[in-house]
């Protein structure tokens, strides 16, 4: 027998690999035919509006959901047939905080170290490893019902690290966290990737993705509409975007009346601001500012920006993710 | 099994083929784990074991002060002798009814998803909870039991006491996994509760836990005559009085391992089908 990190080490091929992955649930195909791969150290995010898949996908590979068709392994042993094995590879960290709420967080780590079989004293000094890493001495010791959200998410992807995982899943980590708590666990999750974790992470973050993730999958509707590294897809839409902030809503509306319909316009009346994709930059943008000031609009303020994964995601397809529920 | 450390990132072994001898100590290893667990969130709500007791002394002041006199004088017995070993079973019941509810609402809790994805026996997760359950059993037990003396009830013997104990536990354990079979079909906690009553209130009221079966209607004194609940209410008072017991303790023992041979496959299945 040998360790986790032998068997990775072992396996020169990708931590994680999923192949046509299909998941349905009654007439509706939550995840159809996805196909990835994760190599020790790599982070893939996983980027979709909310019911795009992702939380079905990061279910199957972790052993909680079964595979309807395709297959997929973690360190080579097959998800569906060698759970058991691929259990003592993974670390989840869902988007509902999966810990004993009427246990510390001392307790919570003890909980789970003792589950994965890690000896008595190693698992006692990983804990306390954890909670001073992870600056949760403050409230190790209290039960884990008193937490805050950010005290709660930060356990929760502390118990997925308890036995050093080679593969690890995060569902929407950051989701409800303040942004100090985020940034802080960007860096952390930065930090596992470069001693060689591979993680899959799933968000509705934009930002997120474009920090942490080296390879992006944009999921919609179970199915991947764009997939490269987060320079490459923006570097797709070779253009960028000219901003413009009108005055009223009459400005708005002749400004629109001008631009006419252009594919990827990104409009918002309640902020009066109008997103063209321009496609030789500079020129284009000098040409349609003076039509716009020719047209009588008057207008606030104006911007040339390199396109955001916003952009990309509605370049490719044709809806905006939606801002209720990434705000939320 | 060999540890292997990076810095300090220790990783355990990783074990691939288990035998079935190192699957069971795992098993074991696991099952005593939930159980740590399952006790010190036990001792974090001690109004469960409140709950527990005073049920239990509610019944004996009732059934006693209230229902006592006519019981005892219609067929003739001595009523508190008659009652308290009948309100241990049924103790030990409602404890196999906090198991359902417990498992009930552990299974809403984020905690089972990640039990799900860790290298961990499954059926670890109600095994340890059963067994904590029944560790609580024998302490609400003893608390009824005083509370039993001090109403002027007395055991036959010390031995007596700890064979009554000890079957009204084993009764309740076998009662214990049908309810978690329950709430592991059912899932959702308050219909867990409320279908709790649909057996415990029958197998309580319709036993002869409380009334000799000769005081009941001939209808249903088949149902009464041979169901668990009466045949550990019989067999536990005959240990605690000190009276002949027949054939109940081990048509106790009987129904409690039929219990089991039923609902541990069916509620791990249940369990592991989520």
């Amino acid at each position: 027998m040998s360790s986790n990190g032998d068997i990775v080490a072992k396996n020169p091929g990708p931590v994680i690999e999923a192949v046509n992955l299909s998941k349905s649930f009654d007439a509706l195909e939550a995840v159809k035919e996805l196909s990835f791969t994760v190599s020790a150290g790599q982070v893939v995010g996983l980027l979709g509006p909310n019911g795009a898949g992702k939380t079905t996908t990061i279910n199957m590979l972790s052993t909680l959901m079964s595979i309807d068709a395709g297959s997929a392994s973690i360190g080579g042993f097959d998800v569906e047939t060698q759970s058991d094995q691929v259990r003592q590879l993974i670390g989840v960290a869902g988007q509902a905080a999966a810990i004993d709420e009427k246990l510390t967080a001392r307790e919570n780590l003890e909980l789970f170290g003792r589950l994965y079989k890690i000896p008595r004293t190693e698992r006692r000094r990983r804990a306390e490893e954890l909670i001073e890493q992870f600056d949760m001495g403050e409230f190790a010791n209290r039960v884990a019902s008193t937490y805050s959200g950010g005290e709660r998410r930060r356990l929760d992807v502390v118990a997925a690290l308890v036995a050093n995982p080679p593969a690890l899943f995060l569902d929407e980590p950051t989701t409800g966290l303040d942004p100090r708590s985020r940034t802080e666990l960007w860096g952390v999750i930065a930090s596992l990737a470069s001693r060689g974790t591979a993680i899959v992470l799933t968000t509705q973050y934009l930002e997120e993705a474009d920090r942490l993730a080296d390879h992006i999958l944009i999921i919609d509707h179970g199915q991947v509409v764009a997939s490269g590294a987060p320079e490459d897809l923006k570097r797709e839409l070779d253009r960028d975007v000219l901003e413009v902030h009108v005055v009223d809503a009459a400005d708005f509306t002749a400004a629109l009346d001008i631009v006419g319909p252009i594919e990827g316009l990104v409009t918002d009346s309640d902020a009066r601001r109008i997103g063209i994709p321009v496609g030789d930059g500079a020129i284009h943008s000098l040409d349609l500012l003076r039509s716009l000031q020719d047209g009588g609009v008057s207008i606030a303020d104006f911007q040339l920006r390199r396109p955001t994964l916003d952009d990309v995601f509605l370049m490719l397809t044709g809806s905006p993710i939606d801002k209720e529920e990434v705000s939320a | 099994m060999t540890t292997q450390s990076m810095r300090s990132d220790v990783r355990p072994a990783l074990v691939s083929n288990p035998s079935v001898g190192l699957r069971l100590r795992r098993a074991a290893q696991d099952t005593n784990t939930v159980l740590w667990r399952d006790t010190i969130r036990t001792l974090r709500q001690p109004e469960m074991l409140a709950f527990a007791v005073i049920m239990g002394v509610f019944f004996l002041v009732l059934f006693n002060y209230i229902f006592g006199g006519s019981i005892g004088a219609g067929a003739g017995i001595d009523y508190l002798k008659f009652l308290v070993p009948g309100v241990f079973v049924i103790t030990a019941l409602q404890g196999a009814q906090q198991t359902s509810l417990g498992l009930a609402t552990d299974l809403t809790e984020g905690v089972t998803d990640r039990f799900r994805s860790l290298p961990m026996s499954q059926v670890a997760v109600i095994a340890g909870r059963t067994i904590a359950d029944a560790v609580r059993n024998v302490a609400s037990l003893i608390l009824v039991a005083l509370v039993g003396l001090l109403m002027g009830y007395r055991f036959a013997s010390f031995a007596g006491a700890v064979g009554a104990i000890a079957l009204a536990t084993a009764i309740g354990y076998g009662f214990s996994w049908m309810g978690a079979a329950i709430a592991a079909k059912v899932k959702q906690p308050d219909m867990v509760g409320m279908l709790s009553m649909f057996w415990l209130f029958p197998l309580m009221l319709a036993s002869t836990a409380f009334a000799p079966v000769e005081t009941m209607p001939g209808w249903l004194q088949p149902f009464v005559r041979y169901q668990p609940i009466s045949a550990a209410s019989d067999a536990v008072r005959g240990l605690a009085n000190g009276t002949p017991v027949g054939g109940d303790i081990l048509l106790t023992l009987g129904w409690a391992a039929a219990l089991l041979l039923i609902f541990v496959p069916t509620s791990v299945r249940l369990y592991r089908a989520r």
